[in-house]
């Protein structure tokens, strides 16, 4: 037993198990917060996806923050048919997370390329009339 | 509005983004006036969450100002300062019910795996998170709990996870009058922890880490013995200080970046061969007694682990895991924070605007100047 440790400020006060919020673990069925009853069911156009277990409904409320896109979006829906208990479903969303990566750093660098391409072949075509 | 933004492991920036909206009658807008960076968005940072896309924007631990409510809020209006436990909870369906919160059943989507949460990737349900200025809170009637008129946002911040996490950790642990309790991870959520395990009445409490800055910390806010795993072998360590036989209860405090194994750390978090390191786990099982209680709260993500469970079964250990549902809990600890038991603010050592972010998430993830807990003001300026 440490010798300092009724010293320590509020010490035992939660001693008794019925004093801890999260005793029993689960309570008796009852509604929290202010919730009123089953939700509504939230209206969207963007594309969520909901995880291969074909008994499972989509939920009521989702998030619709950075809806899938390009050669990712295409790995994410793949991976999105199989349960969540398949190794493969999260390997491919962790691959797709990579090429998510690459795919926004081609995109920001395209602007760039495009000018450096246009340069060399407008380049090319002055450097061919000046020698011709 | 300004948002941080992932950008790909180990970038965030802070760029311009759409003000989030009501996008269901149940859902209101915050203006966040504080928020934190927890450890688990480490494993964000990282790379290590399934589904983690460009452009999200991290935070589940945050305060601040209702803007906005859709017409199935009630309970709050405009104007009102609330905290915003990071778990999406409906309130209404079979776990919530039940008192699981963070196990809602209408807020994810994308897996069985966890319920919905905030700013935690697409595997938690796809919501941006409240590293912000403004973010959409779902559920608004349910979660959200108003801040008392004589408290400012620091002093409940940490009702949003952390505290409650760690208070968690400690009651499932089953913690007795007079147990020898570890906790590994002397980070927030551990120090938390260790408090939580005085209040809970045990004889001895023990933390572990690397770092001796972080020991010093705890030695200092939690009153606990220390030991730092680079300058001992921890299980053999734990075990002589019990009498050769391990802890009553350890507390996993850690997640899956813990350090420690070279051999976990190339599997796990090089090579991806596994969900991150699996090293604080199994000192848990080692360094705890046959008939013990092992009780994690470290994060861990899928898709598995390689974990010495039977060694957990042999020594008929208990093993009690989850996220916590911290909805249950605000009351009873803004009660302890209140009467002065816990100084929950007290571990904040480190405090940037959002325009900041990216230079607190170096110094967190480095654990440099002596770092224990980052807050980012949204609104104030640079």
């Amino acid at each position: 037993m440490n010798p300092n440790a009724r010293n320590i400020p509020g010490y035992g006060v939660d001693a008794d198990p019925k004093n801890r919020p999260g005793f029993p673990k689960e309570e008796s069925p009852q509604l929290r917060g202010d919730a009123r009853g089953t939700p509504s069911r939230q209206q969207s156009d963007a594309e969520v996806f909901k995880h291969g277990q074909p008994a499972r409904k989509m939920p009521l409320v989702f998030g619709t923050a950075q809806p899938p896109q390009g050669v990712s979006g295409m790995l994410r829906r793949l991976a999105y048919k199989y349960p969540d208990h398949w190794t493969r479903h999260w390997m491919m969303l962790l691959l797709a997370d990579r090429v998510d990566v690459a795919e926004h750093k081609l995109r920001r660098g395209l602007p760039r390329l495009a000018a450096g391409a246009a340069a060399l072949l407008v380049g090319g075509v002055v450097m061919r009339r000046l020698r011709a | 509005m300004r948002a941080l933004s992932y950008q790909g492991p180990y970038q965030v920036r802070v760029k311009d983004k759409p003000d989030p909206r009501i996008e269901h009658p149940q859902d209101a807008v915050l203006k966040v006036t504080k928020t934190a960076i927890c450890g688990s968005d480490l494993h964000l940072l990282h790379g290590l969450i399934p589904d983690t896309r460009v452009g999200c924007t991290f935070g589940h631990e945050f305060a601040g100002v209702v803007e906005e409510v859709g017409p199935g809020v009630t309970n709050l209006k405009p104007g009102d300062r609330v905290v915003v436990p990071f778990n999406i909870s409906c309130g209404a369906c079979f776990y919530c019910k039940k008192g699981l919160t963070a196990c809602c059943e209408n807020s994810n989507p994308s897996s069985d795996v966890a319920g919905g949460a905030f700013g935690f990737s697409h595997t938690t349900g796809g919501y941006d998170g409240g590293q912000a200025e403004y973010v959409r809170v779902p559920f608004a009637n349910v979660g959200p709990m108003k801040i008392p008129e004589d408290m400012d946002e620091e002093d409940v911040l940490f009702l949003s996870d952390i505290f409650p996490t760690g208070y968690m950790g400690a009651e499932m642990g089953g913690i007795q009058p007079g147990d020898t309790v570890v906790v590994f991870g002397a980070g927030p959520v551990g120090l938390f922890a260790m408090k939580s395990a005085w209040l809970m009445g045990a004889g001895r409490v023990i933390a572990v880490d690397l770092q001796d800055y972080r020991l010093d910390f705890a030695r200092k806010f939690a009153h606990v013995e220390t030991l730092n795993f680079k300058d001992v072998d921890i299980v053999t360590a734990i075990k002589e200080t019990t009498e050769g036989r391990g802890a009553d209860v350890s507390i996993e405090a850690v997640g899956c970046e813990a350090e420690g194994s070279l051999l976990q750390r190339v599997l796990g978090l090089g090579l991806m061969a596994e969900a991150g390191a699996s090293t604080a786990l199994n000192w848990c099982m080692h360094a705890t007694r046959k008939g013990g209680v092992i009780s994690v709260v470290g994060v861990y993500g899928p898709p598995w682990n390689l974990v010495d469970i039977g060694t957990a079964m042999n020594k008929n250990q208990t093993l009690r895991l989850g996220q916590c549902n911290v909805k249950r809990y605000m009351p009873h600890l803004l009660e302890h924070i209140r009467k002065g038991r816990v100084d929950a603010k007290g571990i904040i050592t480190h405090r940037f605007s959002l325009e900041d972010a990216p230079k607190a998430y170096d110094l967190f993830s480095k654990k440099q100047d002596g770092c224990i807990k980052c807050v980012l003001s949204p609104h104030a300026h640079a």
